[in-house]
């Protein structure tokens, strides 16, 4: 009987987040396709022009620019994070002396804003008054002195190095987990079988987390994708559209040449071509699955 | 799949030999170390260098908010500041906003977070408790705002504002972030409400206690954990907050820090004033450091579990 006297409560207690989650998500959620199929004027004034913001997607030189930089961003960016994020994990998972401290430092990062350390970093990277530059002349090195964010060779991976120094915490702890789950006998037998750490690491562990290791690329695809703060604030998509990416490009399309239709067809192409490449990543990095 | 590649060794008889390492919860104690072994050397030389890093980047913004605009383009970045100049950070303080962009921060972050665990808690409990037709389909719907990526609706979102005279306001932030929140906040608090025992409202029922009444009274003191652990996270992600603070709001005396310190990060561009901006960045950071040095465990949980959702 107390059923019915509870089902009086669903209602009124659904209402209020559904409400809010209605006008801020789903209204907005819906109304980006419906924008997309239209073409805005500065005055604010709408016309249906069907599918010909997409079209103008694909010989956009900006927007092919933009992506090959996102993809160029998730693998530069990738290759930084997943060897030294591997590395770190499996070193806090030996039982070493300040655990807990390593573990601080690291994750630190992680609760600051990236606006923050976007700034931090665009000073540390200044020729002249920041912190790299006059650190490799005071090592003798200053031949590899360069304007790091100025420069286009060197832009894209300098802002994708701040983007994993400032997210690598969360990597770590996801990749320690799964260490920490390795099932303890098989390990083990491997140490009575005469395998170093190096082999057991090698042989044993990497491809045990292989399952863990794909759920996590596609993850790091999917939020670099929607990277925006560290390119904003850093470069801005520049030198000369090196570091552009969709978020930055999506951002000026729509508030400084408000063009609103074609900016949400960015958007909504940006969801399907994601949607798309972590599909074919997961088919491609999802082989026999390993028995243990 | 391949089942010929079954490994796993028949479990052992007998107690574990006494080298067996890494049993969950004894390795938790500070004596059960391993046994120092040379390749430890690598992973304290490399965690040593990350360490290093961290440490210093911070050491040099600390250091350039102690120091004078001259003092900051004359010497070499590792020159330790000559004088501890805290006028600094009174400077950004008052003259520079950032009093006023923290106090915006606060307003906001703290009334989103409130806003939007308290309506996550109400709309949980029915979602965890109560069967009713089509509960499923409403999860799915807080759940689709998991999975969507928000920055795509921004246009949308900045002209439904628009409409409703909430742009360039502070409460119009708060509540874009209160719905942000929502579905993580309800994803969370629906798994933790399923783990409490199923007799609790016929307990109550049987004691008289209406359903409103049960749910305040008797589910809500029970919560403890599960609604401390999503406040912390929504109140560090909206104190974080930087896409839609940019979008949203326009009027510098309604900035958050995020965004006041990205606009001072511009205005040093072409000015001289870089000091200021440096005591800045750290009034921003000390804070969240703090929040984070006491509740490390449940900061890292909550986030890493917060980052997944994307």
């Amino acid at each position: 009987m107390h059923r019915a006297a509870q089902r009086r409560i669903i209602i009124p207690f659904l209402l209020p987040a559904l409400l809010l989650l209605g006008v801020f998500f789903l209204y907005p959620l819906v109304r980006t396709v419906d924008i997309s199929f239209t073409e805005w004027t500065r005055t604010g004034s709408s016309s249906y022009v069907g599918i010909e913001n997409y079209t103008r997607l694909f010989d956009d030189p900006g927007y092919l620019n933009a992506l090959k930089n996102a993809f160029l961003f998730t693998l530069v960016g990738g290759c930084m994070l997943f060897p030294v994020a591997i590395a770190i994990a499996w070193s806090l998972n030996q039982r070493i002396h300040g655990e807990k401290f390593f573990r601080f430092v690291v994750f630190a990062p992680v609760v600051l804003s990236a606006a923050v350390v976007a700034l931090m970093w665009k000073f540390i990277y200044h020729p002249t008054l920041g912190l790299i530059n006059p650190a490799l002349e005071g090592l003798g090195l200053g031949a590899l002195a360069r304007t790091w964010l100025g420069d286009a060779s060197t832009a894209l991976p300098a802002v994708a190095f701040v983007t994993v120094w400032h997210g690598i915490g969360i990597w770590v702890v996801l990749l320690s987990a799964g260490f920490e789950r390795l099932p303890a006998d098989v390990l083990e037998a491997g140490r009575i079988d005469g395998a170093g750490e190096w082999r057991l690491f090698r042989s044993v562990m990497l491809p045990m987390l292989r399952d863990l290791f794909r759920i996590l690329v596609v993850l790091w695809i999917v939020q670099t994708m929607q990277a925006f703060a560290f390119v904003f604030i850093m470069t801005n998509g520049g030198p000369y559209g090196s570091t552009d990416i969709v978020g930055t490009l999506m951002y000026r399309v729509a508030f400084e040449r408000y063009e609103f239709g074609y900016a949400a067809a960015m958007g909504v192409a940006l969801i399907v071509i994601m949607l798309v490449v972590t599909q074919i990543v997961n088919k491609v990095m999802k082989r026999d699955e390993l028995q243990y | 799949m391949s089942s010929s590649t079954d490994v796993r060794p028949a479990p052992p008889a007998g107690p574990p030999p006494p080298s067996s390492r890494r049993r969950r919860g004894s390795r938790r104690s500070g004596s059960d170390r391993a046994p120092f072994r040379r390749f430890h050397l690598i992973i304290y030389l490399l965690l040593g260098a990350f360490v290093f890093s961290t440490a210093g980047a911070f050491a040099w913004v600390f250091n350039v908010s102690m120091k004078t605009n001259s003092e900051f383009i004359g010497t070499r970045p590792w020159t330790i500041a000559e004088d501890w100049r805290w006028q600094n950070y009174s400077d950004a303080w008052s003259s520079a906003n950032v009093g006023s962009f923290f106090a915006n921060s606060v307003i906001v972050s703290v009334s989103a977070t409130v806003l939007g665990v308290v309506l996550a808690a109400f709309a949980a409990y029915p979602l965890a408790r109560i069967p009713f037709r089509g509960s499923g389909a409403v999860l799915s719907v807080f759940l689709l705002g998991l999975m969507v990526p928000w920055m795509v609706t921004f246009i949308p979102l900045y002209m439904t504002m628009q409409d409703l005279g909430l742009l360039d306001s502070r409460l119009g932030l708060a509540l874009v972030y209160a719905t942000y929140n929502l579905p993580f906040n309800v994803f969370v608090l629906v798994g933790f409400m399923k783990t409490l025992p199923g007799e609790l409202e016929e307990a109550a029922a049987v004691d008289g206690a209406g359903p409103v009444r049960t749910f305040l009274r008797v589910i809500v003191p029970l919560m403890g954990p599960g609604l401390a652990s999503v406040s912390i996270i929504s109140f560090l992600q909206n104190w974080n907050e930087f896409f839609y603070a940019l979008v949203l709001i326009h009027s510098p005396d309604r900035m958050t820090l995020p965004l006041g310190l990205f606009q001072l990060g511009q205005a040093a561009d072409y000015g001289t004033n870089w000091v200021t901006l440096f005591a800045g960045m750290m009034i921003t950071v000390v804070p969240v450091l703090l929040v984070f040095a006491l509740l490390q465990n449940q900061v890292t949980k909550g986030l890493t579990a917060g980052a997944i959702k994307g």
